[in-house]
């Protein structure tokens, strides 16, 4: 094997970097009293704006380049998931920094985790080796897991974790199994390879790639909670802390769909029939029961829980399509969503206390009149995730509406769009407590925290722009696409 | 002398004038309720005075679409903005505007609370509305089609009566429904005429929305997709116009709205549904409406029938009226599937004559219903001695609705018969018979209401109309006069884009009938 030139570590210079900012700070903060939870959140987000930057100096030359003997590659679809991550980890560390200092726990561990966990995210964008991708997932989840437990005074606090962690582990193993499976049969573990060695192989041993790409997507579905995959996700979502739980549902899930996308364009082309129609059951089931349950819940952690659930679906809408018209919607519609939902979560943990408070429908009574701003933003994010214009949520919708209805998966579509005309309901419960209650006692007020609020500020901001000049976004997802074969 | 309408995006200041307002409000103290619904009434006025012009500078025989604006939006999926308006369109601008400023002024005294969100939310849904009677591209139509649900949704749901929050989101889900499956009706469109969709090969057409690139394909549209995309289309507009079996919205949302919601909701709302079924489902798909023609009309004369019916049943002023509008709806519907020129026609001015008069009936029972705080017909009687001026208004109304000729009612529903009967006689037939539940429904409401003995003592101390509400209640009674008596300016206006849908939807019947003649119904009627 010839030496790997040094350039070929300097592309991930990143993530080398955040992963060292992240254990300085875990060192760091393990020195005496350690560090404030502002200081911390200052830390993480100065590290991870220098990881964009890096990101943007190392660039995507044209064409995608493998690195390191393959396992990973620097092109421009891991580019945008990077950014998107970086970004979207930035604004979970804002949310985050109130309530970590309320909640009086160490904040070092908890920031250094939420940048570890973010280095396995952007690991994974570039794996391009099922092991290494494996590898990086696993430094995310774990880190992930930690995370969900951090509270760990907090019964629930434990329970998600606990939780997270066996099913997590659970799924990793089937994974896991899956790609050792598959390279039983096709003798690599290379992407690229599993993608030319599967025709032969499928002819020897049809059975092993069937069970092997099977186990493989279920642990994915696992990793992006969609439906029948999904059950940890409820329980994890309500017990981890609330911007813990923002960063599952919205980096986690990115950077598991990123995975699964490649794995599915690059690793099994050939079984694309196969997959299309798995992909299409669950994505359907994954609509239908994601929004369905989401209409019966009473907390509102629980029903942001299973609308995650249901976006997870509308999202396989876009990649069952198999199309540059598919992918670049789903480029457009994790990071629509990804706004929209940490702002949305950023408001609960505005209004959140002990004792459940600001998790309930209730809680949110009359805050039209309390805080109009914050009301309206809210508003917008409800409108957004419903799919209503002007919303960058609206675009992603149809986007990938409109690539099932032109890859033929029209079916998959109808159920698509009534089960967002259902999901208005539940948005609308919100909305209905926020402008038609009035409050009395008990409701709290939301924080002073500028911070936070700036945060959801930009969501907003950026929710209504994507909703109004949608263009560059699509330009950017339209140049960062996997080459479709 | 109005010139300059040329030189500048007419269209979009009209469009985007109420929501600056509305921004401008957001600005206000909301303690200030009196300012605040003086600039807002203010807003309205003055959008209604700039769309004025449009029908002075708007050439009948010209180009079928006028004050075209073009601009690139979304280029990477072939979305352009464009805003355009032919005659039916130039209508229902003009008929939004000026019910925009009724509105307003009829919130004055009803409206004591939350005035600031009030007519942010008021002003919002003038710019959605307009926005969809000019939008030329249909993704740019679907996008206020969307918008405008919003501030419908808070204005029934904030203002509304006892039963609102159930009103407001059975409006919003049921609009929604029916607006989703549209939307796959137009990808269908979109794709087939550019790459192809479920086995179709398509047409290799540059990917757009263009509502007239639509409208070129629509021969080379198969049936069977013309029949898939009607029924998608069908779902959307038929909720909103609403016809029967989707009216249910209706009656809810009317009814708890607060008056210039109801005002708006009955005026403008209803007639986006028979716009789309005009402006799209005919001559888009002609095939499919061809093909589903007789479900369209057994439903327009179901809902005519059964509109009337349970009307006459109501002891609820405001309920009546609502469900007035599902029979005059119906009438709208089977002048439109009359698909000749005279029903054509007929429907499209039966659509501003609701407007006008539903308009009108929501207003004076919300002028009554301030007052005594009742709608129930049983709780009043003798009006007429204690309030003239409101009984004689409510008169000319009623006489408007239900069709007496010299009133715009009669031009409408005449000439949708004339349209009806031409194709098949027993559909006139059973629209005359509509017509004459209507004058029994709407005459008996009116007896109950104004004559007899004023024996409920409540009645007493009422007082007639004040200058305001003969404010904006003059300006619906003279235009339901004018076009009762000289109805040849809107016929005018229309002929040229009813002419054009006749040809697209029904070939045969424009080749042997010089479809330009058969204004006659309208001359008859002068």
């Amino acid at each position: 094997m010839p030496p790997i030139p040094l350039e070929e570590f300097l592309s991930l210079l990143p993530e080398g970097f955040l992963l060292t900012a992240g254990m300085l700070l875990l060192i760091v903060s393990s020195i005496g009293k350690g560090v404030t939870s502002r200081t911390a959140t200052v830390v993480t987000v100065l590290s991870l704006a220098l990881t964009a930057v890096l990101l943007v100096w190392i660039g995507v030359e044209s064409g995608a380049r493998p690195i390191l003997a393959g396992m990973f590659i620097v092109d421009g679809y891991a580019f945008f998931w990077k950014l998107l991550l970086i970004l979207a980890t930035g604004l979970t560390a804002i949310v985050s920094c109130r309530f970590v200092e309320e909640g009086g726990y160490r904040a070092g561990e908890f920031f250094s985790l939420l940048m570890l966990a973010a280095t396995g995210m952007l690991l994974m964008a570039s794996g391009f080796n099922l092991l290494s991708i494996w590898i990086s997932l696993e430094l995310m989840a774990l880190s992930s897991y930690i995370l969900a437990g951090y509270f760990k005074l907090e019964t629930r606090s434990n329970e998600a974790a606990i939780k997270y962690f066996v099913l997590g582990a659970l799924s990793s193993g089937i994974l896991l199994y899956g790609i050792s499976l598959v390279y039983g049969a096709t003798g690599t573990v290379g992407l690229e390879g599993v993608a030319s060695a599967l025709p032969a192989a499928a002819q020897t041993k049809p059975t092993l790639i069937a069970i092997g790409w099977l186990l493989m997507a279920i642990g994915l579905f696992f990793k992006v909670a969609a439906v029948p995959f999904h059950i940890w996700t409820p329980d994890v979502y309500v017990g981890a802390p609330t911007p813990v739980t923002a960063f599952l549902a919205v980096c986690s899930k990115a950077a598991s769909f990123a995975i699964l996308v490649r794995i599915f364009f690059v690793a099994l082309p050939g079984l694309r029939v196969d997959w299309q129609i798995v992909t299409a059951a669950v994505a359907a089931l994954t609509m239908i029961w994601g929004n369905l349950a989401a209409l019966t819940q009473k907390n509102v952690k629980r029903m942001l829980a299973y609308s995650s659930i249901a976006h997870a679906g509308y999202v396989l809408m876009g990649v069952l399509a198999f199309s540059e018209d598919g992918l670049w919607a789903v480029l457009f519609y994790m990071l629509a969503y990804s706004l929209i939902t940490l702002g949305t979560f950023g408001t609960v943990v505005l209004l959140e206390r002990k004792e459940y408070a600001g998790e309930r429908y209730e809680d949110y009574a009359g805050l039209a009149r309390r805080a109009p701003l914050l009301a309206a933003m809210m508003l917008l994010f409800m409108l957004a995730l419903t799919g209503i214009p002007p919303t960058g949520g609206f675009f992603g919708k149809v986007y990938l509406f409109a690539a099932a209805v032109e890859a033929g998966w029209t079916w998959v579509a109808v159920i698509g769009v009534l089960m967002s005309a259902v999901s208005l309901y539940y948005y609308l419960g919100i909305v209905v407590q926020m402008y038609f209650k009035e409050a009395d006692d008990d409701t709290p007020a939301p924080l002073a925290a500028p911070g936070l609020v700036v945060a959801i500020g930009f969501c907003a901001l950026a929710t209504l722009l994507l909703g109004v000049w949608p263009e560059p976004l699509v330009e950017f997802a339209k140049s960062s696409l996997l080459p479709i074969l | 002398m109005f010139d300059w309408i040329h030189n500048i995006p007419i269209l979009s200041v009209v469009t985007y004038l109420p929501l600056v307002g509305a921004l401008l409000i957001l600005f206000m103290n909301k303690e200030s309720g009196g300012s605040i619904r003086r600039f807002a009434t203010l807003v309205a006025f003055v959008d209604f005075l700039i769309s004025l012009p449009l029908w002075f500078e708007f050439e009948r025989t010209g180009e079928l679409f006028q004050f075209r604006e073009s601009a690139s939006w979304i280029p990477s999926i072939g979305v352009r903005y464009e805003f355009g308006i032919d005659g039916i369109s130039l209508l229902l601008v003009l008929l939004t505007t000026l019910l925009g400023v009724i509105s307003f002024l009829s919130s004055w005294s009803a409206i004591g609370e939350r005035e600031k969100e009030y007519y942010i939310f008021m002003l919002l849904l003038q710019t959605g509305m307009l926005g969809v009677f000019m939008a030329m591209d249909f993704f740019l139509f679907y996008v206020f089609w969307e918008v405008m649900l919003v501030p419908m949704y808070f204005l029934i749901g904030i203002w509304g009566g006892p039963r609102k929050l159930y009103a407001a989101i059975k409006f919003f889900l049921y609009t929604l429904v029916g607006s989703v499956v549209m939307l796959l009706g137009v990808l269908a469109l979109y794709f087939y005429n550019s790459s192809g969709l479920l086995g179709f090969e398509g047409l290799g057409n540059p990917r757009t929305f263009a509502i007239l690139q639509f409208h070129e394909i629509s021969a080379l549209i198969p049936p069977s997709m013309q029949w898939w995309i009607f029924l998608a289309f069908f779902v959307g507009f038929a909720i909103k116009v609403p016809m029967f079996p989707f009216h249910t919205w209706l009656p809810d949302a009317h009814v708890e709205a607060p008056t210039a919601g109801s005002v708006i909701l009955a005026g403008v709302l209803l007639k986006m549904g028979t716009y789309g079924f005009v402006r799209f489902s005919l001559p888009i798909l002609p095939e499919g409406t061809r093909a589903l023609l007789p479900w369209m009309v057994a439903l327009s004369l179901i809902g005519i029938i059964y509109g009337a019916l349970v009307a006459m049943a109501q002891k609820d002023m405001k309920k009546l009226v609502a469900y007035s509008s599902v029979s005059h709806l119906g009438f709208v519907m089977l002048g439109i599937f009359a698909l000749n020129s005279a029903g054509l026609n007929g429907g499209i001015l039966q659509m501003i004559n609701h407007g006008l008069s539903t308009g009108a009936l929501f207003l004076l029972v919300g002028v009554i219903y301030e007052r005594r705080h009742t709608r129930m017909i049983a709780d009043y009687g003798g009006l007429s001695s204690k309030m003239p001026l409101f009984a004689t208004v409510f008169l000319i109304i009623t006489m408007a609705s239900i069709g007496l000729p010299t009133l715009n009612g009669f031009v409408g529903e005449f000439t949708i018969l004339v349209g009806a009967f031409s194709r098949t006689w027993w559909w006139a037939l059973v629209g005359a018979i509509g017509i004459v539940l209507g004058a029994a429904y709407m005459l008996w409401m009116f007896q109950r209401v104004f004559f007899g003995p004023l024996d409920n003592p409540d009645n007493e101390d009422l007082e007639d109309l004040n200058k305001r509400e003969l404010l904006y209640l003059m300006p619906l009674v003279i235009l339901c006069f004018w076009i009762g008596l000289y109805p040849k300016p809107f016929f005018a206006i229309l002929e040229k884009p009813v002419d054009y849908i006749v040809r697209r939807v029904d070939a045969d019947y424009a080749a042997n009938v010089d479809v330009a003649a058969v204004t006659a119904p309208a001359e008859v009627s002068e």
